[in-house]
């Protein structure tokens, strides 16, 4: 066994600054300091903007101090829980629709089929437009009296020309109306994280699988959702907190009606902040309150799942 | 090479730095920036602002229109010295004049006897609106009348009717009689998803005397509101089976698929350019009551005022722009144009109204004028208009609706009053008929 001995440098006076200078932390520290500066201005100067402003009645002009009163209009304000139920409901219905949808466009393009990757482009394209864009498309789609889809339900016969379905003004059934919006613009996204993860499953494994006589189905099953897994996760994460924020198309689409139905809490809390009239003002102070809400359920909402995956992976 | 590479970069950086501190002068001219929030008027403005420029050698006039977010988009600026020299009429003089940020016209007006002859600033000065106390901030130019319904002449014909009856129950008839003739084609009445309640239910009950601040008291009080919301409920039931953002209704009414609209002297332009009607004569006629008796004002929309901002650095040059838009031949131009209603009686008087198309169906009506600003506040939940249309469409009940927005306003008016955000607006003397003809008093309880 070879004895392998460190021999001490030939000692110098060694100060402080060329310590650092010999280590690399000034260099570090130089190249650390924009990230750092801009993680400071854009991110951790605007969350500390928020608390500021939840004890006070702000309107962008002045701040009056009103204690504990936004706490008090928070824990009785019936709209912006209702609008939280609302959000759960809503999140949902994208979810249970845009993973499974996503998943199996991913499935079929990852095909090498004619004209993939085409389709590819097509399915993704809804992801680039403006959401606000995009609800005012589906206003004229879910129109009730002149809307194109009510018009190709007529012409299919599913519905009369005398009953026509009201998707933007029928309390009963406009959130189906602002979850297909939804799914339509979101899971293009989606489809493109799954085929980029199918794309690093080995084509050995499929071989083999072919070999041990698996069909299609037992395949996706048994070899692409297993090691799709990660990517999954991922995605989930990204679709929940995703879902939970969306507001924009909504506010084009419906603006949270009709009475209040798809009011999810973000364009509450937007409203509350950027629009004033019929006798209220802007609230800055109270929707920053809101906000903070907003976020701790998200924030709860994350960490029930990332929990909920972990403990899936114990079992899996 | 280095160092004169160098020397001339910091020599640009410095002139840069200048440039951008020295207060904006054009060819040896003084700029001043407008922001406009006005699109429908922009050729005109244009036009004329052109010609001020062409004329002038020491003042140049730059318009900026914004649409959105227009009140915050100059806080923002006046907060980060950016400001321009003046700003449309479209935000909320209290809060800036509080912040310090607006100037006070009322010195300039004083000494100016041409802008008071054609502008009548003390005739239409309205406490909280363009003015607070003796400062005035802006002068209206013009005005946007009240509502109106506009309908279609040959539905209402064939429904036996000769034109737009003057009680809510007769007006509820003839939409339902349209709407059954039109069995499915076409429909009695219309009514947008953008502020449904404002544009016509609202005005109705001004003109029966109902409205939401109890100026006598100090107080919020929707009561009054409850026989509307029931009416609302019938026309509601007769309507075309949509409610569409504006301009879409606009369309299907220029189409031909409703027979009665309501809206205000803007509909003038849009009903002749923007969705000419093409097909049938369209008329003009005032809002109906609940009894067929007028009770209490409509309200009109004072407007095209321009304010000064405190952080523009050529005052006088500003004044003398503010004068050229407000001026004889300037205003004698914008109104026949059809771009909005005369508010005073001189511009009036000498205007030639045969020029102005459409829109002298929108004249001013005896009953019309505006109302003191009520109080803004920090209210949680839905605002009035949404909760009473919510109640009208049968998502609330009406009592509930009533008893729900008279807790919540009132609670929330009492809070802002005890912490000092607003202060309690009382109109002793409040005449429902002549609202702004009133002594305004604001109290700290």
């Amino acid at each position: 066994m070879t004895k392998v001995t460190i021999t001490d440098k030939p000692s110098r006076p060694v100060n402080k600054k060329m310590r650092l200078k010999e280590s690399g932390g000034l260099a570090a520290g130089l190249m650390l300091a924009p990230s750092l500066f801009f993680l400071c201005v854009c991110s951790i100067y605007p969350f500390i903007w928020i608390f500021r402003y939840v004890c006070y009645n702000y309107n962008g002009f002045k701040a009056t101090y009103t204690g504990l009163r936004n706490f008090q209009r928070m824990l009785a304000d019936a709209k912006f829980w209702g609008s939280v139920g609302t959000t759960f409901e809503y999140a949902a219905l994208k979810l249970i629709f845009i993973i499974p949808l996503a998943l199996i466009m991913a499935v079929l393009l990852n095909q090498k089929l004619k004209g993939s990757s085409f389709f590819r482009g097509v399915y993704f394209m809804p992801t680039v437009i403006s959401s606000s864009i995009s609800g005012m498309i589906f206003t004229f789609i879910f129109a009730t009296g002149n809307g194109i889809l009510n018009g190709i339900l007529m012409k299919l016969g599913f519905i009369s020309a005398s009953s026509p379905i009201g998707w933007l003004t029928d309390a009963g059934v406009v959130m189906a109306a602002v979850t297909i919006m939804s799914v339509w613009g979101g899971f293009g996204n989606y489809m493109l994280y799954f085929v980029t993860g199918m794309t690093s499953i080995s084509e050995d494994v499929y071989e083999s699988s072919r070999i041990d006589g698996a069909n299609a189905v037992q395949t996706f099953f048994r070899i692409t959702l297993p090691m799709l897994a990660p990517v999954l996760k991922v995605v989930l994460m990204l679709a929940i907190t995703g879902a939970f924020k969306d507001y924009e198309a909504i506010m084009v689409l419906t603006n949270g009606g009709p009475g209040n139905r798809t009011n999810v809490m973000f364009l509450y809390i937007y409203n509350l902040i950027f629009s004033a009239e019929a006798g209220s003002q802007a609230q800055i102070g109270y929707g920053a309150l809101l906000s903070v809400m907003a976020a701790v359920i998200v924030g709860a909402v994350t960490i029930v799942y990332n929990l909920v995956a972990r403990r899936l992976d114990d079992v899996m | 090479m280095k160092k004169t590479l160098s020397l001339a970069l910091a020599l640009m950086l410095a002139a840069i730095t200048v440039l951008s501190v020295v207060p904006a002068m054009a060819d040896g001219k003084t700029v001043i920036n407008y922001w406009s929030n006005d699109r429908h008027d922009e050729t005109y403005m244009t036009e004329m602002i052109n010609k001020f420029n062409e004329a002038h050698d020491d003042i140049e006039i730059k318009m900026t229109i914004m649409t959105d977010n227009f009140e915050q988009s100059i806080l923002l600026a006046y907060q980060g010295g950016e400001a321009p020299d003046l700003v449309g009429q479209s935000i909320d003089i209290k809060n800036f004049s509080e912040y310090g940020a607006i100037e006070s016209l009322t010195p300039y007006i004083e000494k100016d006897a041409e802008y008071q002859k054609v502008n009548e600033p003390f005739e239409h000065k309205y406490e909280g609106l363009n003015a607070l106390g003796d400062d005035i901030y802006w002068v209206a130019s013009s005005m946007r009348s009240g509502v109106r319904i506009e309908y279609n002449k040959d539905l209402v014909a064939a429904a036996g009717a000769e034109g737009i009856p003057a009680t809510l129950d007769e007006y509820i008839a003839l939409a339902k009689k349209i709407t059954e003739a039109g069995a499915g084609n076409y429909y009695g009445i219309g009514f947008t998803s953008s502020s449904p309640f404002e544009r016509q239910l609202e005005m109705m009950a001004q003109v029966s005397g109902i409205f939401y601040y109890d100026y006598v008291n100090g107080k919020f009080d929707f009561s009054g509101y409850k026989p509307i919301l029931e009416k609302g409920r019938e026309l509601v039931a007769v309507a075309y089976p949509d409610q569409q953002g504006v301009d879409n209704m606009r369309a299907l009414f220029a189409g031909g698929a409703f027979a009665l609209w309501g809206n205000a002297s803007q509909e003038a332009g849009v009903f002749t350019q923007q969705f000419p009607v093409k097909d049938f004569e369209w008329g003009v006629a005032p809002v109906p009551s609940l009894d067929g008796e007028i009770k209490g004002a409509l309200q009109v929309n004072p407007n095209k005022g321009y304010i000064m901002m405190s952080s523009c650095q050529n005052k006088d040059a500003a004044w003398e722009v503010i004068k050229y838009f407000q001026s004889e031949e300037f205003l004698k131009g914008y109104l026949e144009n059809g771009y909005s209603l005369p508010i005073t009686t001189y511009m009036d008087g000498i205007m030639d109204k045969t020029k102005t198309g459409r829109m002298a169906d929108f004249s001013l009506l005896p009953y019309e004028s505006v109302y003191p600003a009520v109080p803004t506040i920090n209210l949680s939940g839905d605002n009035y208009r949404t909760v009473l249309w919510n109640a009208i469409m049968g998502y609330v009940e009406i009592d509930a609706a009533i008893e729900d927005l008279n807790t919540r306003y009132n609670e929330a008016y009492e809070e802002d009053i005890l912490s000092g955000t607003v202060k309690r607006l009382v109109i002793a003397d409040y005449d429902p008929l002549h609202p702004s003809a009133g002594t305004a008093t604001y109290l700290d309880k």
